[in-house]
């Protein structure tokens, strides 16, 4: 086969004086493919994967960096920060740093950027993930020192602050921008709508100068062109390919996307608000058989929605096993108890969820009607889904198993439980007294302290209720042209830092 | 002639009428967009803010009119996803596709008739069974995978081709080969049975008889007489290749209209879509326009009916 | 004029109807010579049995999964008979799902193509023999639903309501409605001022009576070979929209649904996406290549054309 590939590729370079010469990289620019182009590129929606990956600490910095391996903050607009009081944060910002408009870095630009983001008239992915509930505001100290204050005490503010990325003054408000400016290493060049963005090295950022001066970015839905795309060396890195597509284990690169696969169950509708039919459902399907075969090999069971990295996680906890007789058994038994068993249950997935999402719900279904169950698998796009996840939830609607993927990137258990457990969380089915206070509780808390109570919170949520059934921790491939020297961290699910791409061999 | 036109530009308005109503009314039936773009704690307040700022809060019947008034002063209204002037986003996404619908229809016709009028010379011989058997697979092969396959067999075995995106004229080539497929398969065989008719009627066979060369019988005299079905058939395959385009554009990474319309349908971004539709839809017009002329100054009964 | 085939020139009187059993020995001994065709009808008939048989005979080993042998490749003899052309990403038998959604996408498509045959025509035939007023109101509404581009009208419909085969077929159904109007609509305006309907008409026959004893079976041949090339698209619309997430969904299956799963792993296994691929292909070669001998064995006019232009 390879030599006929390369005889083929001998006649065919002997036929065209091959077009691709033109395309070749040089060596101080790189092209990044995405799996989908930005509608927006606002300093304030970084926390979005498809914006954040083009601009966050390369356009835009925000104060506190996460160190993920370390599950801790690192300094990076700002030097240094101190707690003054329980709700008070003071933090001394870098001095002699410009925006890429030539306006100062300092504090005033820090609190116009908290403004703007906050600001309700404009919907920031920041505001409404991360400090949702937040009474925050800020003031200038000093050219150089603002303060923080919260109005109920906010141990994690830090955690908080590396999600809102600083923007020039002169970014207006109430109103998304398409042109971002920052204080980062690149400077914003142009996006051109459905093709392309394209940055530049910034000469004035005050740090180290990265080596890459030019990236492009592009974005193809289909992950086998994407892959395509690297593989010829018309892009230097894929962010991400369906499992199927990494065949080369030189360039594919597998790391963890702070993705949490589960179906959450509607606990409060027959059949499933019998705990023993949840269980059924947990023990019915088979999660190991998808490792390897349409889910990446290197994906984790999962048993709560956050994953390893994040302060909270309960790794006590043991995933369910694969036993389809043991669920017959308990559909058994509910069904003697007079709990409906035979009602069918809707199952909902979302194409394109993750790679071969839509294989694996239909997967999924058939293990769930061996052991018995009826089921009816639905797969909506965004609009209907949201309409089922969200709260309100339609009067009189069925029983529904809901394929959702969370992600929780921020290293803290608190953007997680809140909203997918509490009675008010917007996409909660459960309303605990229990699960209410500890999350509450939760979130006063710092330290020690807080990660039991959390780790409490996902225990009980998943030995005792049985709320939902937990799937997959999941893994992202990156495809890295040879060209580059890089290995894809967790952080890479929200970000790239061109500074930390390394170029082998400049040609 | 002029009055010809006027009649007929004059009905084609009152088709794009119908056309705008009906994408105005359907595409709200497809749900709020609120949802999608609120986030998930969304106050009340928030909502009845995000829908004011684009006029959902009204009945759907006074939208219709508000955008009928911006529609005489070309505003179609602002597209939610990219916070500008949808006619904005439309115009930049439509040359891509008129490009791609330029360079795609002239080969498609081309080929087709002159693989369709020399297999319809000789029916049922070696050419006319190549010719038919490679222009049904052309018809029923499901673009998106051509696409895809041609991009492993072009790009990445042979590296003959750039994988995707614009750029060079190069990148051209995958997606328009990839849009002639279908259309051109269809032409083939409407070319060709035309031909078939056409080369049996009486004046054809007059021609034989006063010793024309066979060739020139076929080119010159049976040719014209089959070209009216053939004009129609092209037309409507150059309405569809927006369904095409969708296609090609999203494999390719292809900044166009077809693209954009289906995103725009998925994000509820309503203004677009109507903006997306009225254009394509004006562009189809105009090509139907261009047809019944040319049908009128072809057989001059039909300017009667 | 939107026609694939063009009106037959000199057709001009009624052909007196032979007697039943001798045209049919005619056409059956036409289609044993004409060998394509016999291939093509014999092709039609597998798929036809597996339309009928394939669901109850093979329904459980078209959902049996097996991770273990997930994209397990054709040919391989070690696998049972089942496995023959591969299986798919869930290790399902290629062959039984291709075997199995045969019913469902004869069902789409046949129902789609015969539904927009029976209403253009219908309405073509109307507009092409009244023309006037109501011809213009038809046909400026088909102009307005060609111009939309079907896909997008396809995604907006099966997002308002639910994605199952009913509302698939209804709006391919639609979509598919003016192609039918035109064609017939033009061959009519033809055909209406020949000499057998002036003469129909002189003799005091109704309109309804002209239109469906007269005009409509002479309309016949070009419908019929345009509704096989009409097939294809809708298969093929119908493929697209799976590939655009919006399809028939599982676990219902069609070849447009098998293809655009199997698209995924092209670089991989390509037998996923292939075999669906070429069963669209063959039904729609079988389907025109018969449809074209049909045309020609029924039509005593156009075999004796055939014949001699291709002296």
């Amino acid at each position: 086969m390879n030599a006929f590939r390369k005889s083929l590729l001998g006649l065919s370079t002997a036929l065209f004086l091959s077009p691709l010469a033109a395309m070749a990289q040089s060596g101080d620019a790189v092209t990044i493919v995405l799996p989908g182009g930005p509608d927006r590129l606002d300093p304030c929606e970084t926390p979005r994967s498809v914006i954040g990956r083009i601009i966050k600490q390369n356009v835009v910095e925000t104060l506190v960096e996460l160190d993920y391996a370390k599950q801790t903050t690192i300094p990076r607009l700002a030097e240094s920060w101190e707690q003054t009081s329980p709700t008070t944060w003071r933090f001394n910002l870098r001095k002699g740093v410009q925006f890429h408009d030539g306006t100062p870095f300092d504090a005033a630009s820090v609190v116009y950027s908290l403004e703007r983001t906050l600001d309700p008239k404009l919907t920031c992915i920041t505001r409404t993930k991360y400090f949702g509930g937040v009474d925050i505001t800020a003031k200038a100290i000093d050219e150089n020192t603002v303060e923080f204050t919260t109005k109920t005490p906010m141990p994690i503010l830090p955690t908080l602050l590396a999600q809102l990325a600083i923007a020039s003054t002169k970014t207006p408000k109430g109103e998304y921008t398409a042109e971002p400016i920052g204080t980062g290493p690149y400077d914003f060049v142009s996006w051109t709508q459905g093709e392309n963005v394209k940055i530049k090295r910034f000469d004035g950022y005050w740090g180290e100068k990265p080596k890459i001066v030019d990236a492009t970015y592009v974005w193809r839905s289909e992950s086998s062109v994407a892959a395509a795309m690297v593989e010829t060396g018309e892009a230097d890195l894929a962010f991400s390919i369906a499992p199927q597509d990494a065949t080369n284990p030189e360039t594919d690169k597998v790391y963890p996307n702070s993705d949490s696969a589960m179906f959450r169950l509607s606990a409060d509708i027959a059949p499933l608000n019998d705990v023993r039919v949840r269980e059924a459902f947990n023990l019915a399907i088979d999660r190991k058989a998808f490792l390897g075969s349409i889910i990446s090999d290197k994906a984790e069971l999962a048993t709560q929605q956050v994953g390893p990295s994040v302060l909270g996680h309960n790794s006590k906890l043991v995933p369910w096993p694969y036993d389809p007789e043991q669920a017959k058994a308990l559909l058994a038994e509910a069904k003697a108890a007079g709990i409906p068993v035979d009602t069918e249950i809707r199952m909902i997935g979302r194409p394109g969820m993750f790679a071969n999402s839509n294989e694996f719900v239909e997967a999924a279904a058939e293990m769930l009607r061996a052991v018995g169950f009826k089921i009816k698998l639905d797969n909506l796009e965004m609009t209907q889904w949201l309409e089922a996840a969200n709260k309100p939830f339609a009067a009189g609607r069925q029983a529904n198993a809901l394929l959702t993927m969370h992600d929780n990137n921020s290293g803290d258990a608190q953007f997680t439980a809140f909203f997918k457990y509490h009675s008010d969380g917007r996409q909660s089915e459960i309303h605990d007294a229990k699960v209410d206070k500890l999350i509450t509780d939760a979130g006063m808390a710092s330290g020690e302290e807080r990660a039991k109570l959390y780790q409490e919170t996902f225990r009980y949520i998943y030995e005792d209720l049985v709320a939902d059934a937990p799937l997959f921790h999941m893994v992202n491939y990156m495809r890295v042209g040879k060209r580059l020297d890089f290995t894809p961290t967790i952080a890479n699910a929200v970000e790239l830092q061109l500074a930390k791409l390394v170029v082998k061999q400049p040609s | 002639m002029g009055n010809f036109i006027y009649k007929r530009s004059l009905q084609s308005l009152l088709s794009l009428a119908l056309l705008i109503v009906l994408v105005f009314f359907l595409a709200r039936l497809t749900g709020s967009p609120a949802d999608l773009y609120l986030p998930l704690d969304a106050t009340e307040e928030m909502r009845d803010q995000f829908n004011q700022r684009f006029g959902f809060d009204d009945p759907v019947y006074v939208q219709f009119f508000r955008f009928l008034g911006g529609l005489l002063q070309f505003d179609l209204g602002e597209s939610i996803q990219y916070s500008k002037p949808a006619v904005e986003v439309v115009l930049q996404a439509f040359p891509t596709t008129l490009m791609l619908a330029a360079i795609t229809m002239p080969i498609v016709i081309v080929v087709a008739i002159v693989t369709g009028s020399l297999a319809a010379f000789r029916p049922g011989g070696l050419f006319d069974r190549i010719a038919s058997l490679i222009s049904l697979i052309g018809a029923s092969t499901p673009n998106f995978w051509v696409a895809i396959v041609g991009v492993i067999v072009f790009a990445v075995w042979l590296r003959v081709l750039p994988t995707s995106g614009t750029g060079t004229p190069w990148h051209w080539v995958l997606p328009i080969a990839v849009l002639c497929l279908r259309p051109t398969g269809v032409l083939v065989q409407v070319v060709r049975s035309s031909m078939i008719t056409a080369l049996s009627s009486a004046y054809v066979k007059t021609a034989r008889a006063k010793g024309v060369r066979a060739r020139a019988i076929v080119f010159v005299h049976a040719l014209r007489n089959a070209l009216l079905p053939v004009i129609t058939v092209a037309s409507d395959q150059a309405a569809g290749i927006v369904n095409g385009a969708v296609i090609v554009e999203t494999v390719f990474g292809f900044p166009g209209i077809g693209k954009l319309m289906i995103d725009s349908v998925l994000l509820r971004d309503f203004a677009v879509i109507q903006a997306a539709v009225l254009v394509t839809a004006l562009a189809v017009f105009i090509i139907n326009i261009v047809v019944d002329i040319t049908y009128a100054l072809v057989d001059p009964r039909i300017r009667h009916s | 004029m939107r026609s694939s085939i063009h009106a037959s020139g000199t057709a001009e009187m009624a052909r007196p109807a032979q007697a039943a059993p001798s045209a049919f020995r005619d056409i059956a001994s036409s289609l044993a010579r004409d060998k394509v065709a016999l291939v093509s009808a014999a092709f039609l008939v597998v798929v036809m049995v597996c339309v009928v048989l394939g669901p109850t005979l093979l329904a459980d080993q078209a959902r049996a999964m097996n991770l273990m042998q997930r994209n397990a490749a054709p040919f391989s003899l070690d696998r049972p008979w089942l496995y023959i052309l591969g299986a798919d990403a869930l290790g399902r038998s290629v062959l039984a799902r291709i075997i199995v959604a045969s019913q469902n996408t004869m069902l789409i498509a046949g129902t789609a193509v015969l539904t927009s045959l029976v209403i253009g025509g219908a309405l073509g035939l109307v507009a092409g023999f009244k023309g006037g007023a109501i011809s213009a109101i038809l046909l400026r509404l088909a102009d307005a639903i060609m111009s939309f581009p079907s896909l997008l009208l396809a995604v907006i419909v099966l997002f308002v309501f639910e994605p199952g085969v009913a509302n698939v077929i209804l709006v391919l159904a639609i979509s598919r409605v003016p192609i039918f109007l035109r064609t017939v609509r033009a061959e009519v305006l033809e055909l209406k001022e020949r000499l057998f309907v002036t003469s129909a008409r002189a003799m005091g026959a109704s309109t309804p009576r002209i239109l469906f004893r007269h005009v409509a079976p002479m309309v016949m041949p070009t419908v019929i070979n345009l509704a096989a090339l009409e097939m294809a698209f809708v298969m093929l619309v119908e493929s697209g929209l799976s590939f655009l997430g919006i399809g028939i969904q599982p676990p219902e299956i069609t070849w447009g649904l098998m293809v655009s799963d199997g698209r995924n792993y092209i670089g991989s296994a390509w037998w996923v996406a292939f075999w669906p691929g070429l069963a669209i292909m063959l039904v729609t070669m079988s389907l025109n290549l018969f449809s074209n001998w049909l045309r020609v064995a029924t039509d005593p006019v156009e075999r004796w054309r055939l014949q001699t232009s291709a002296e």
